[in-house]
């Protein structure tokens, strides 16, 4: 039982790696965090929007904060989000319900994806949800095997989203939430596939480890 | 609702014409546009897509490049690109150089339609740039076309040509007859050779040839050769590399069609005006100089393919005109003697603005210093008759008012001229309104500088008086653009019922009038209204943004009327009938007539209180 289910996505990934890049629809996401332990911290806000054909559609973008976060209690005031706003959100199951549905059939793109992806697998757990995507990116995986390539010394600090930005020329964005945050992480990712394929067709197992 | 990401809606609501929109247009953009991250590889991607859109760059940097590969502009954060093919439907010729890939928002057709509709900014923003970029290019397209041109258009028409065992002596003939100075030898329609002036001189006479031998044993054989297709360039570089004058021009059958001389390609190179002008300074006689002015014509319309800007035209015809009042003013003292005294010779109204057409008329006058006699004014009566009269012979006719050194009035000394500029202002009625437009546009040509100097240093202590800009802000609100109810056009009608819009008195005059009266008020001492525009940017009378807006519409109002002088409409002058343009064309002419309509409201706030 065991062996088929791992046969089955591991043929599934071998297919998904010979396909082009721009075939396939990215749903680039960025969570706000009480902290980084997925068992005990909680999700204040989700964002996320599409790439589709190489393009940004700002269009697709989707903000939610989750009205039942608890950590808000303690501290008033947390990523400029107050108790006005957090009243006025989402349940953590609605959100994860329609996250659900546009993930369907579409790649997950996260910076640090291990952790954000690790949340969102917890949460929907114990709500009895799952999120299905093709597969999971992460763009900081992705410049870490860059920059190893290029026996750059490598120090916690470049590899932040804004470190990566400032390698591909993309500008500096100041205010931050999970929106700006997901945007960024879209402009990185469609910055390192163009400097992956060089000018000829990028496949997906390029990006993926 | 999709919630708009601070950061791009910040970067938005920056860039024009965001900045000038309600907050809603940036919001709307923002929310609506999409990202690409724009590179030399992938830009085929987006701009050969087959949809339309507009483009605003982000990050990196680009070079616009034309079909040609000629660098339109280049591309840097906040430019925009792609809007001429959203306004015009065409597709995009244009590509792009990617000098660092960036960021670069699109925004499809639909959505920019729907900015256009909403805000009347958005629009006349993207129109307007468009006419810019199409001004630019347009002239740096033909500049240079001279040496572009088929040989065929520049040769002498009809080869002269003789066979082989013709005399020398029949060749000289032959030649005179035709009044050339070059023959080609030929046989059975192919071309052998070819015989010049310096051949008889060098070949014949100098070598004691006799005339009676054939033409076939001095001529120059299997000479170099042009067809008829080629480039006059091509032709110039066969000439300077063989150092020869003459170049047959054979069709593609290699039949000899004529000859193509050095002389040819110098009358080609004439259209520099510069050389005209030098030309005229040099004039010894009155045929002469006439000689040059009958060279105007076609010199305008040659160069007017030729430049970047259009405003040029006009300063062209005024330098040609101010050379030869110059030279006629020489000519008069070679022949009557030195003045008696200092003068000016000064011109108003269209030459001193430099707008000057091949349809304006003369208005000049003398100014003469206080202390002139008798005697002196009348060796000045003689000058002032002599010039003008010779002008007209030079083709700029006389003018209809008067307004000519030739009268009395208008050869006055400086507190003769200083009392009628008092009289008009301090007494606005329509005449005098009428004379202070066409007077106080003055610039010194000839004889005394000084003497001109302290006549406008008196005359600026002059221009003070409120009442007096009142009456001229009133003055211009009289006319007004072409432009009814819900911004369509009102047309004049001729008397075969031909529809037409008159650019110049509905258009041009009233910005030449709107600029004056700012001048007079800062007093500037400039005639031509770009540089009165440009002088005002140091003032606070108007912003810079009426200035720069001022500055377009002229452009593009001068470019038009000299596009239809230059086609020759079955209109009055400086007409045009509204259904021969493009739809894009009509747009600009009317966002052009309503910038107008609102600089005239303004300056009638300003300076008439509103009171119309």
């Amino acid at each position: 039982m065991w062996g088929l289910r791992w046969w089955h996505k591991f043929y599934g990934l071998m297919k998904l790696r010979q396909s082009e890049f721009n075939a396939f629809e990215y749903v680039i996401l960025d969570l706000e965090l009480t902290g980084l332990d997925a068992q005990n911290d909680e999700i204040v806000s989700v964002a996320w929007l599409v790439i589709e054909r190489g393009k940004v559609h700002l269009d697709s973008s989707e903000y939610y904060i989750n009205k039942e976060v608890q950590a808000l209690s303690q501290s008033p005031i947390y990523h400029g989000i107050d108790e006005q706003m957090v009243e006025q959100g989402e349940r953590l199951s609605q959100i994860l319900t329609r996250l659900g549905a546009v993930l369907e059939g579409k790649i997950l793109v996260c910076h640090n994806a291990q952790l954000d992806w690790a949340f969102l697998k917890q949460a929907s757990k114990c709500r009895g949800l799952t999120l299905s995507p093709l597969a999971v990116l992460d763009t900081m995986a992705i410049e870490k095997r860059r920059l190893s390539a290029r026996t750059e010394p490598l120090n916690s600090d470049s590899l932040t989203l804004q470190a990566c930005r400032i390698r591909y020329h993309l500008p500096e964005y100041g205010a931050h939430n999970a929106l700006t945050d997901a945007l960024a992480t879209a402009e990185l990712l469609l910055a390192q596939a163009s400097a992956i394929s060089v000018g000829k067709r990028l496949k997906l197992g390029q990006l993926l480890q | 609702m999709t919630p708009e990401i601070a950061e791009v809606k910040r970067f938005v609501s920056k860039q024009m014409p965001f900045s000038q929109l309600p907050e809603a247009a940036s919001h709307f953009f923002a929310t609506h546009l999409e990202v690409i991250y724009l590179t030399e590889q992938n830009q085929h991607q987006w701009l050969r897509s087959g949809n339309l859109y507009l483009y605003l760059v982000r990050s990196g940097s680009y070079d616009l490049l034309n079909a040609h590969g000629e660098v339109v502009t280049r591309l840097a954060q906040g430019d925009y690109f792609g809007y001429p093919s959203l306004l015009t439907g065409e597709a995009i010729k244009n590509q792009l150089q990617v000098n660092l890939a960036g960021l670069v928002y699109l925004l499809n057709e639909e959505h920019f339609e729907f900015l256009r509709r909403e805000y009347k900014v958005f629009e006349q923003h993207f129109v307007k740039a468009h006419a810019n970029r199409l001004l630019s290019s347009h002239y740096k397209q033909s500049r240079d076309s001279w040496s572009e041109k088929k040989i065929s258009e520049v040769m002498t028409k009809g080869a002269v040509v003789l066979a082989p065992h013709a005399s020398i002596y029949e060749a000289a003939q032959t030649m005179s007859q035709h009044c050339v100075s070059s023959i080609i030898i030929s046989e059975h329609r192919k071309l052998l050779g070819v015989v010049t002036d310096r051949d008889l001189r060098n070949r014949v006479l100098a070598a004691s040839v006799s005339p009676q031998q054939s033409i076939a044993s001095i001529m120059t054989d299997s000479p170099k050769y042009i067809f008829e297709h080629n480039r006059v360039f091509s032709a110039l570089h066969l000439m300077l590399k063989h150092n020869i004058h003459h170049l047959p021009v054979l069709n593609e059958h290699y039949e000899p069609l004529g000859m193509l001389t050095s002389t040819d390609l110098l009358r080609q190179q004439k259209s520099d005006p510069v050389q005209l002008i030098s030309k005229i300074y040099k004039a010894q006689s009155l045929s002469a100089i006439k000689l040059c002015a009958s060279e105007i014509p076609d010199l305008l319309k040659r160069f007017a393919n030729n430049i970047e800007d259009i405003s040029l035209i006009g300063k062209l015809l005024s330098g040609l005109s101010d050379a030869l009042t110059s030279r006629l003013i020489a000519l008069y003292q070679l022949e009557h003697g030195e003045a008696p005294c200092s003068f000016s010779w000064i011109c108003f109204g269209s030459q001193a603005r430099e707008e000057q057409t091949l349809h304006s008329d003369q208005d000049n006058g003398l100014l003469l210093p206080n202390d002139v006699n008798d005697e002196q004014r009348s060796y000045f009566s003689g000058l002032g008759r002599f010039v003008c009269e010779q002008l007209a012979h030079c083709g700029i006719r006389t003018c209809p008012g008067n307004i000519m050194a030739s009268n009395e009035h208008c050869r006055g000394s400086l507190a003769q001229w200083l009392e009628r500029f008092k009289l008009w202002v301090a007494q606005p009625t329509p005449k005098a309104m009428l004379n202070c437009k066409i007077y106080f546009d003055i610039r010194f040509i000839d004889g005394s500088n000084a003497l001109y100097n302290e006549f406008t240093t008196q005359l600026s202590e002059m221009a003070k008086n409120e009442l007096f800009f009142a009456a001229m802000a009133t003055d211009i609100t009289t006319n007004s653009v072409p432009l009814g109810l819900f911004h369509q056009f009102k047309l004049e009608k001729d008397k075969q019922q031909h529809k037409y819009l008159d650019l110049k008195r509905r258009g041009v005059v009233i910005i030449n009038d709107l600029v004056r009266l700012y001048a007079l008020k800062a007093k500037v001492y400039k005639a031509n209204t770009l540089e009165r525009l440009d002088a005002l940017l140091s003032t606070t009378l108007l912003s810079k943004e009426d200035i720069y807006d001022l500055k377009d519409c002229w452009r593009y109002l001068t470019q038009l009327r000299l596009k239809t002088q230059l086609e020759y409409e079955q209109l009055p002058e400086n007409c045009i009938n509204p259904e021969h343009l493009t739809s894009l064309e009509r747009h600009q002419l009317k966002e052009a007539f309503y910038l107008i309509k609102q600089a005239q409201q303004a300056c009638a706030f300003k300076f008439a209180r509103g009171s119309l």
